[in-house]
């Protein structure tokens, strides 16, 4: 077994959290919430060091005013928490909406108009058939407007079976990466810790 | 067959970390290929020339972390063997320390700080992030992880954008994740983007590759495995693939005896 202090916490802490498997228990319970005060205090830290570096030291020390706007709007966020004044919140949220539309709009070209050229190609290859006709059904089995006819219907189910191919894929995807992180907390467990794991 | 459909699932879990523990101590050798994704994405490492600089983007939490940090590891495995300069940044926070981590292996290696590699940390904001940071780096991070100020780092000698980075790698387990970053960088500045990804985003991701928005694509451990296959180093990724295949085989088989013991049931009740 390692000597590393640091691994020895980490083993304990994971065996903890595997203890979930037997049943629900205290020692699982306070190691969860240890692992929430953790990743608080930590993003935290990093989030206020972020501050710091990007707005406060820039204000104060180069005198870069402009920042004043920034960490006013972000400190307004916090009269969410002041009775009769969470109305003001709404200002810097307002302003975080407006922003966050304006750069997905990029989203048109990038997720709309790319994927569209795409799908638009030869129907020379199987590969290509499979794309085009898989892209047209789909879109039809959620197309309401008209009348189902028996050419849209029938697009309409082969549609409703690409897209169950498509859950099953990812379902598939799904069961290999929880099977990939059980693998890495065993090489951690078996490798760094109890060495059993030639590297 | 009622004692089949009704098995403790703690004898499950017990039945399938033994499928995985047994391969990771005694591999067993099992072939797997190398995808076009993987291949692409390595072309793309690759075809860099030596000083050339490439960013990666560590936007993967821990949780994520046995799935996609291998791929990383692998990859700037590879910047270094080329000679290529890596500069690290995180829009999550735990991505700092899995750049710190990296960082510190190819140092004990004999690579430079500041000059082979550099860690510039994290900023708040996620997509808001990250497009500042693609307009102007330094405004974004007027300092390292290290508290150097990053205009004076000489790898950043001629960087001042994201269009200024040879080749951008994102490495994502959620949001940000490859859509955030084409949106906002690779529609603007035209610089390509190839991305790592969870297991579970691969399939959702697909479409970015196959309309050539990305130059290569890592899903899961097992990509990892085949980028250190392509590289010709093989690693703990590619140790791991034995363990995989096992686990695979334990799930099939779970669904295969739950399903007969469902089906011999239903038969029993006269098909209702």
């Amino acid at each position: 077994m390692t000597t590393n202090i640091g691994t020895w916490i980490g083993a304990i802490c994971t065996l903890a959290m595997f203890s979930f498997l037997v049943k629900e228990n205290k020692v699982f319970r306070t190691f969860q919430h240890l692992y929430v005060g953790v990743a608080a205090g930590y993003g935290i830290v990093f989030q206020w060091n972020s501050i710091k570096n990007v707005a406060w030291d820039p204000l104060t020390k180069k005198g870069d005013m402009l920042w004043i706007v920034p960490i006013i709007l972000g400190l307004l966020l916090f009269t969410r928490f002041i009775r009769g004044y969470q109305w003001i919140s709404r200002w810097p949220l307002a302003f975080l909406m407006g922003l966050g539309a304006g750069l997905s709009m990029k989203a048109i070209e990038s997720d709309f108009v790319r994927q569209v050229q795409a799908s638009l190609v030869s129907l020379t290859t199987l590969d290509n058939i499979i794309v085009v006709v898989g892209t047209v059904t789909a879109l039809a089995y959620f197309y309401f407007t008209l009348k189902p006819s028996k050419t849209l219907s029938g697009a309409s189910m082969i549609g409703r079976y690409v897209l169950m191919m498509t859950f099953g894929a990812a379902f598939g995807n799904a069961v290999m990466g929880r099977i990939s992180l059980l693998i890495g907390q065993m090489q951690f467990l078996f490798g760094d810790w109890i060495l059993l794991i030639k590297k | 067959m009622r004692a089949l459909g009704n098995v403790d699932r703690r004898i499950l879990y017990v039945v399938l970390i033994l499928a995985v523990l047994y391969p990771l101590i005694r591999p067993l050798g099992l072939p797997f290929r190398v995808s076009d994704w993987t291949l692409n994405f390595y072309k793309a490492v690759d075809k860099m020339q030596a000083g050339e600089t490439m960013l990666m983007s560590i936007d993967y939490s821990v949780s994520g972390g046995p799935d996609v940090h291998p791929q990383a590891q692998a990859v700037f495995k590879h910047a270094l063997s080329k000679k290529v300069k890596v500069v690290f940044v995180a829009f999550v926070t735990e991505g700092v320390e899995f750049a710190n981590q990296m960082i510190a292996v190819a140092e004990k290696d004999g690579g430079k700080y500041g000059e082979d590699f550099a860690n510039l940390g994290f900023v708040p904001g996620v997509e808001v992030a990250i497009s500042a940071f693609a307009q102007d780096i330094l405004k974004v991070y007027p300092k390292d992880v290290r508290g150097n100020v990053t205009a004076d780092l000489p790898i950043m000698k001629g960087i001042k954008t994201a269009g200024d980075f040879k080749l951008i790698t994102e490495y994502a387990t959620g949001i940000p994740g490859p859509a955030e970053w084409i949106r906002q960088v690779q529609t603007r500045y035209k610089v390509p983007i190839a991305c790592g990804v969870v297991t579970v985003m691969g399939p959702q991701n697909e479409p970015y590759y196959q309309s050539g928005q990305i130059v290569g694509l890592l899903s899961g451990l097992r990509s990892a495995a085949e980028y250190e296959i392509a590289m010709k180093m093989p690693g703990a990724a590619t140790a791991a693939m034995d363990a995989q295949s096992m686990g695979h085989v334990a799930i099939v088989l779970f669904v295969v005896l739950g399903n007969i013991a469902y089906l011999s049931e239903k038969g029993k009740k006269g098909g209702r």
